[in-house]
């Protein structure tokens, strides 16, 4: 199974992530699930929201064919990021090579649909049969006035994780900082990294940071336009949301920008809070300090009021939490704002840091998930008999079967749970999962024992 | 060369642009199918207590796992054993041997249905040799059944890889054919069939016609499981036992062409009578499948479907109107395609355009002949090998009034401002479509309805007052 986070020394400072990537989250052992996606998808996930930009894969049928416009990334502007982009590899070029055919399908992208940049990503096939994407899109580039931008991100490098810090690496490299405009800091502006705006997760936050005077330079990357990213080196904050998957970026624009970065979530109202009040102190403003102090309180007890009905609603139910990256802690507190206990969590793609943190919020008497496959899923719902599952969509319908009220956190869902307008939908939708009255039908018996009543 | 600054959604939807987008050869834009290995998926998920296995990277799995997850809102089972770059440089064995072992003493299959991602094929794997190695090394027990099937991705489709799987799961576990010792079974072979309603519904007309069958493979049970607040690993399946006497089957009947000619080929030369039909869409497919089933058992059509006859025809006359003189597009597989073509030309609606991307020359032949036998035909072109980029130029140039195809045609049919009438694979944005057949005489009326009721639906939301009807 999956290593048993638990029992590694979370003191042991090697054990961290020093160099910015998540080490810990180990390897997957053959034959045991197919819970975990590839460093392909990875670098799709973190890269395929830049909106105006052309993402083509070169690779078989398998690797676009099977995935394109499947995460739900929301843009406020142009489509284009969401067409399915593809060489679709076949046999001949397997044998011969697919770079002329890569190369004609670049200059195809560049004259008739018109992208800010192009992004190419190499796969398994287009690896492993030598063809140098690197070096296409470097002739491509100097037939055209756009950026095209390999990713060499094959899926068997290894997990997620790795596709992530990859596209981390590409961003750094050659998006940011490579604009023609002005390059002094702005004041009071930040980047959100690791912001995807899955669902419009970015629009629940981006009013409060206008109400407070915060300028958002950038998302990395929820609903990004490629000019913006350019100039994502001139804020003054990165601000990292989504785990240490992109850490080696922020360490990085640190060292040669001098943005400092700093850790938060925008999953609940007391981390949503948190985290404001954190970028203000960040950004070294006390104005902005005094603004966002009584800000958040005010939002704060606003958004109490409007959930306290669905916290009547929800009070005492007992939760089990089955999520990846961030959300592992971020979650527990939203979920103890709406009163749920939680008795069991459990992670994917998270860090030890991530884990430990989760683990600190937890009772002490609730149980850390070790074995993150279907089989020891199935076996935690059976032992804890939970009232919700809260987690990402692949155990969906596995949770169905054994009749418990599921809500997808992850980019199956349909609806925005960040900010504080985030945290009221989270919590109407999560009332709507737990009391709808499906789950009454599927746990009566039927046919009725003798003398029994159905209700 | 600059780029184009021409570029607008108003040049994207005139002719010039569909000509400069059909001269396009390399870039495949928005494409309409999908994977060898995922049709694989979900061969091997129909076969009782079976494991599907994928030797490759990992992220294939997942991929094949929620795209099916997302059609059928079911679990979907497989493992991976998880190729890396050093299994690029060293050959997967290890990884093989490995994840057997893992994936038995995990999952206990009855079956393990290995097949390839792009990545084993491109290093070249022999995981027949693997196979042998693992059981002599004890991996996993000898007499434990392995099928195993190659199925890289940048060859042919997920109906190709489909056909190999099965072909793989036959040859693994059925037992030579004894003339001796025939069956006197019809296997019934649905192939690339993502509706689980139709396989139930050929269930169904092989019960009432009293023909002792075995469904091959059958994912019904499997992918359309009961809640029973239980999760199932092995909910159902094409039994082991009808499985090893799949070669002393009296006869085979296939009732879908494209997605099983390898498998077909292989059942022939072991000496089993094989029987192919177009997919049973529309009343004469129906009538096909009746009559094949008929001619192979020697026995009567019952009353029972005589009269089920008598509704479906009876519903294409209550609403021809509706249907007859439409403009339709189409895209999907070859043998969806063939049957619903056939079920419109049966009710007077005109096909269009036809985008078959994993298109090949005897379907091409077999469309063309098709639509050359109706008056209703006549104006269709088929486009092999297209994308739903090219057809968003179709529809945008030359109008249609109703786009018949997959989940994915939805943006080509929201630009060219037309209902896209959900028919294939994968439906992710609408509710059990798969629960309700398209094959058979009940699947007339369900084209029908859906068909139907779309058109009246567009044309209450958006007619005027005066025309605003009680009555349609």
């Amino acid at each position: 199974m999956f290593t048993n986070l638990t029992k590694l020394d979370l003191k042991d400072k090697k054990c961290m992530s020093d160099a910015g990537s998540p080490k810990l989250c180990m390897k997957a052992l053959p034959g045991e699930g197919a819970e975990r996606s590839c460093a392909y998808d990875g670098a799709r996930v973190v890269l395929m929201p830049i909106t105006d930009a052309a993402h083509l894969v070169h690779g078989p049928i398998a690797c676009a064919g099977n995935s394109w416009d499947n995460r739900g990334a929301r843009s406020s502007g142009s489509q284009l990021f969401r067409r399915g982009l593809t060489t679709d590899i076949m046999e001949n070029d397997v044998i011969y090579g697919g770079e002329t055919k890569l190369k004609d399908s670049i200059l195809e992208i560049a004259a008739n649909h018109d992208p800010k940049a192009i992004f190419v990503y190499a796969t398994c096939v287009s690896s492993l049969i030598g063809d140098d994407v690197e070096k296409i899109c470097q002739e491509a580039e100097t037939e055209l006035t756009i950026p095209v931008i390999a990713v060499n991100c094959p899926g068997f490098l290894g997990d997620k994780n790795i596709g992530n810090r990859i596209a981390g690496e590409v961003l750094y490299d050659r998006v940011i900082g490579t604009g023609s405009g002005p390059s002094e800091k702005i004041p009071l502006s930040i980047n959100l990294i690791g912001e995807y705006n899955i669902a419009g997760d970015l629009w629940g936050v981006l009013p409060d940071l206008k109400n407070l005077g915060i300028k958002l330079q950038t998302a990395i990357t929820g609903d990004a336009k490629f000019e913006d990213l350019r100039s994502a080196h001139r804020a003054s904050l990165n601000v990292l949301i989504c785990s240490k998957s992109l850490t080696n970026l922020v360490r990085k624009m640190e060292i040669r920008y001098g943005i400092p970065f700093m850790e938060g979530s925008f999953y609940g109202i007391h981390d949503t809070s948190e985290t404001l009040i954190k970028i203000a102190k960040a950004l070294g403003d006390p104005d902005l300090l005094e603004r966002t102090l009584v800000y958040v309180g005010k939002k704060e007890e606003e958004t109490r009021k409007v959930i306290a009905g669905y916290k009547a609603l929800l009070e005492n139910k007992q939760a089990v939490l089955f999520t990846g990256g961030v959300k592992t802690w971020s979650m527990v507190s939203t979920l103890a704002e709406l009163g749920i206990n939680i008795l069991a969590g459990g992670t994917q793609n998270s860090t030890p840091e991530d884990f430990q943190r989760m683990k600190e919020l937890m009772d002490p008497s609730a149980q850390i998930i070790e074995d993150t496959s279907s089989a020891g899923f199935l076996k935690i719902i059976a032992e804890k008999k939970p009232d919700l599952i809260v987690a990402g969509g692949k155990t969906k319908y596995l949770a169905h079967k054994t009749r418990t009220p599921f809500l997808d956190i992850n980019h199956g869902r349909k609806l925005p749970y960040a900010g504080y307008e985030g945290m009221i939908t989270f919590a109407e939708t999560l009332t709507r999962t737990v009391l709808s009255p499906v789950w009454g039908h599927l746990r009566r018996k039927f046919p009725p024992k003798e003398g029994e009543q159905v209700d | 060369m600059e780029t184009c600054t021409k570029v607008t959604k108003d040049w994207l939807n005139t002719q010039e642009y569909r000509e400069k987008n059909f001269a396009r050869e390399k870039l495949v834009i928005n494409p309409a199918k999908a994977c060898q290995p995922l049709g694989a998926l979900l061969c091997a998920l129909g076969i009782e207590g079976s494991l599907p296995f994928v030797h490759g990277s990992q992220g294939c799995a997942a991929y094949f796992r929620s795209t099916l997850s997302r059609h059928y809102r079911e679990p979907v089972a497989a493992v991976s054993d998880s190729m890396t770059e050093d299994s690029a440089v060293f050959g997967g064995q290890s990884n093989l041997i490995e994840g057997l072992k893992n994936a038995n003493t995990l999952y206990s299959p009855q079956v393990i249905s290995i097949f390839t991602s792009c990545m084993a094929e491109v290093i070249g794997d022999d995981i027949n040799a693997y196979l042998g190695n693992a059981k002599d090394q004890e991996a996993i027990p000898k007499d434990l059944p392995v099928a195993l099937a190659n199925t890289p991705s940048f060859k042919g489709s997920h109906i190709t890889g489909y056909d190999s799987m099965l072909k793989g799961l036959i040859d693994c576990l059925a037992a030579p054919r004894q003339e001796d010792k025939l069956n006197e079974r019809l296997y019934v072979v649905p192939g690339f069939d993502t509706y689980t309603a139709n396989l139930r519904e050929y269930k169904r007309l092989l019960k009432v016609m009293d023909t002792p069958y075995t469904l091959l493979p059958d994912q019904s049970e499997v992918l359309d499981a009961p809640n029973l607040g239980t999760y199932e690993l092995y909910p159902g399946g094409t039994p082991i036992t009808e499985m090893k006497d799949a070669l002393n089957a009296a006869s085979f009947l296939f009732t879908q062409t494209y997605s099983t000619p390898t498998t077909r080929k292989y059942l022939a030369s072991k000496g089993v009578p094989v029987e192919v039909i177009s997919m049973p869409i529309g009343i004469a497919g129906t009538d096909k499948f009746i009559e094949s089933v008929a001619k192979i058992t020697g026995k009567d059509v019952p009353e029972e479907i005589t009269l089920e006859r008598g509704r479906s025809i009876d519903a294409m006359t209550d609403a021809h109107q509706y249907i007859h003189g439409k403009k339709f597009a189409l895209f999907g597989d070859p043998d969806v395609l063939i049957g619903v073509v056939s079920f419109l030309l049966e009710m007077g609606g005109e096909p269009v355009h036809i985008v078959c991307s994993n298109s090949t020359p005897l379907f091409k032949k077999a469309m063309e002949s098709l639509l050359g036998s109706s008056p209703y035909g006549q104006g269709a072109t088929l486009y092999a090998g297209k994308d739903l980029w090219h057809l968003r130029s179709l529809l945008v140039t030359d109008p249609v009034d109703m786009l018949i195809g997959d989940s994915h045609g939805k943006w080509a049919a929201r630009d060219a401002d037309i209902p896209l009438v959900r028919i294939g694979f994968p439906i992710t944005d609408r509710v059990n479509l798969h629960r309700y057949p398209i094959v058979g005489y009940s699947g007339v009326i369900n084209m029908i309805t859906m068909i139907v009721n779309t058109f009246l639906e567009e044309k209450d939301r958006t007619s005027s007052d005066t025309y605003f009807e009680m009555m349609r």
